[in-house]
């Protein structure tokens, strides 16, 4: 499949090599439950999920709707269905930086693994897509104290956390904006499945600590290259393997964090 | 009746460490070991089977990121107040980060991982403290992320040699620019300027090896708000 860009000539959306951030695993299901859109409760075992199912409430995810503010205790973690969630670090002037993202491959609530205590960032949703499944703290905690499956699977997800978290890190220091956009929207692409999906160059820029001025820069650049376009308030991802290009390694290390810790 | 009295390996100056009840220090005296880390030493590299836990006494680590060129960005510091070996805490056998020695421990603790999860799984005071300072860690990564996407270089100079004096608890340590540049993911003539200025405002003094803080309330007003910020979370 194809598209005709501007100048006419035909470019090669690369979905061959586009492959979600992880693999869906087949999941022995009986009639009575269906599998979750989340794909690390997907991942369990029948028997793990079943016995959970009571204490999982559904929640929308509307777009902006803050599921953690920082300082505040945290009472429950989240599994995302899909779209993405950022979690942002708010600094003493009020700006908000992105520095992790968790669609359906992951949960929202790290330090519940750590014991609880105060939540350490905020978390907002970036891009709406339906509902998520929350789970208290305390049902958390018991799961997690079982030491099976359900355990292995939050900290596998745990290390891929924080292992791109701090590849973000080192990302932010040495590369360009224009890489940095590149990696998030590929990123998004990932965990989304759209070539389109909602934001401003506004948001952007929030999100990658630059100025507006900055983001408009580099968001052109890419355009003029044909990898991305801005329509009606959505941003296109028309190119992907030039994209790919584009981007910094942290786009391929964080990725493969994810493959290789997740099922 | 003999009086009980304290060791002297009792006094760890490892702040987790010396936290414990007595009865759950003395539980791991045995599996503590105690080695001397110089100065560059590599603890670990990212993705190495990691086979211990470490728990400075002095002196202070950077954690780093290795990029595919070989370059190593640090993402966080830490000394006496923390442990290096988060990935254990989630169950992983291999280290998320590297870890090099940036000021030189005189004795570092160290204890094999299978340990570790040992007397994590009893779920008593040793997973407090090292739950707590995971949280605060995590903490202080996150507000690394969002300095490097918004301060400038001169800033994070500033704020990278208060942090590590801190941790010296020392004004003089030793540094090489080259080291700085590496370890702040810039170049090395950015770090030269950044450098040139701090010292030009008399806030602090270097010469070849080594850098002294001359001016500690300047340099704060110098730094950004990460290095109040990340004080206060590590404590």
């Amino acid at each position: 499949m194809s598209l005709r860009s501007v100048s006419g000539a035909s470019v090669e959306l690369a979905s061959c090599l586009y492959r979600p951030l992880t693999a869906p695993k087949a999941l022995m299901t009986t009639e009575h439950v269906s599998r979750s859109p989340n794909q690390l409760l997907a991942s369990l075992p029948a028997a793990d999920y079943r016995r959970l199912l009571p204490d999982f409430k559904t929640i929308s995810l509307p777009s902006k709707h803050v599921l953690q503010k920082p300082g505040e205790p945290l009472q429950r973690v989240c599994f995302p269905g899909g779209g993405v969630v950022s979690i942002m670090h708010v600094m003493t002037d009020g700006q908000a930086v992105e520095m992790a993202a968790v669609g359906n491959e992951g949960f929202v609530g790290i330090s519940a693994c750590l014991g609880g205590g105060l939540q350490i960032a905020e978390a907002l949703v970036q891009i709406p897509n339906g509902s998520a499944q929350v789970l208290e703290l305390g049902v958390f905690q018991r799961e997690m104290d079982r030491r099976g499956a359900f355990r292995d699977m939050i900290n596998r997800y745990g290390q891929a956390y924080l292992a791109s978290l701090m590849q973000s890190i080192a990302c932010n220091a040495l590369h360009t904006v224009e890489e940095r956009l590149a990696r998030w929207l590929l990123l998004t692409h990932d965990r989304i499945g759209r070539r389109d999906f909602p934001m401003t160059q506004e948001a952007l820029a929030g999100m990658l600590g630059v100025r507006r001025s900055t983001i408009t820069l580099a968001f052109n650049a890419l355009r003029r290259a044909g990898l991305i376009d801005h329509v009606s308030k959505k941003i296109v991802i028309k190119n992907r393997a030039g994209l790919e290009a584009a981007a910094c390694e942290c786009y391929a290390t964080i990725k493969g964090h994810f493959a290789r810790l997740l099922p | 009746m003999p009086s009980r009295r304290r060791s002297r390996s009792r006094t760890s100056r490892n702040k987790l460490l010396a936290a414990l009840p007595d009865g759950d220090y003395r539980r791991l005296l045995p599996v503590l070991g105690t080695i001397p880390l110089p100065f560059k030493h590599v603890l670990q590299k990212p993705g190495e089977t990691a086979q211990h836990i470490y728990f400075p006494s002095d002196g202070a680590y950077s954690i780093t990121r290795l990029m595919e060129d070989g370059r190593m960005v640090e993402v966080a510091t830490v000394g006496n107040e923390g442990f290096i070996g988060i990935n254990a805490v989630f169950g992983g056998i291999r280290a998320l980060s590297g870890a090099v020695v940036k000021v030189p421990d005189g004795a570092a603790r160290v204890m094999p991982v299978r340990s570790f999860h040992r007397e994590m799984q009893r779920r008593g005071p040793f997973a407090s403290v090292i739950n707590g300072f995971a949280q605060r860690f995590v903490a202080s990564l996150m507000q690394a992320a969002a300095c490097h996407a918004v301060h400038s270089v001169e800033q994070r100079c500033a704020r990278w040699l208060l942090t590590t004096g801190d941790r010296v608890g020392d004004d003089e340590f030793p540094l090489t620019q080259e080291f700085l540049a590496v370890l702040l993911g810039v170049r090395r003539p950015s770090v030269t300027l950044a450098l040139g200025a701090l010292q030009h405002a008399g806030m602090i003094e270097y010469g070849p090896g080594r850098v002294i803080i001359l001016d500690r309330m300047a340099l704060k007003d110098a730094a950004c708000e990460c290095y109040a910020i990340v004080k206060r979370q590590l404590g």
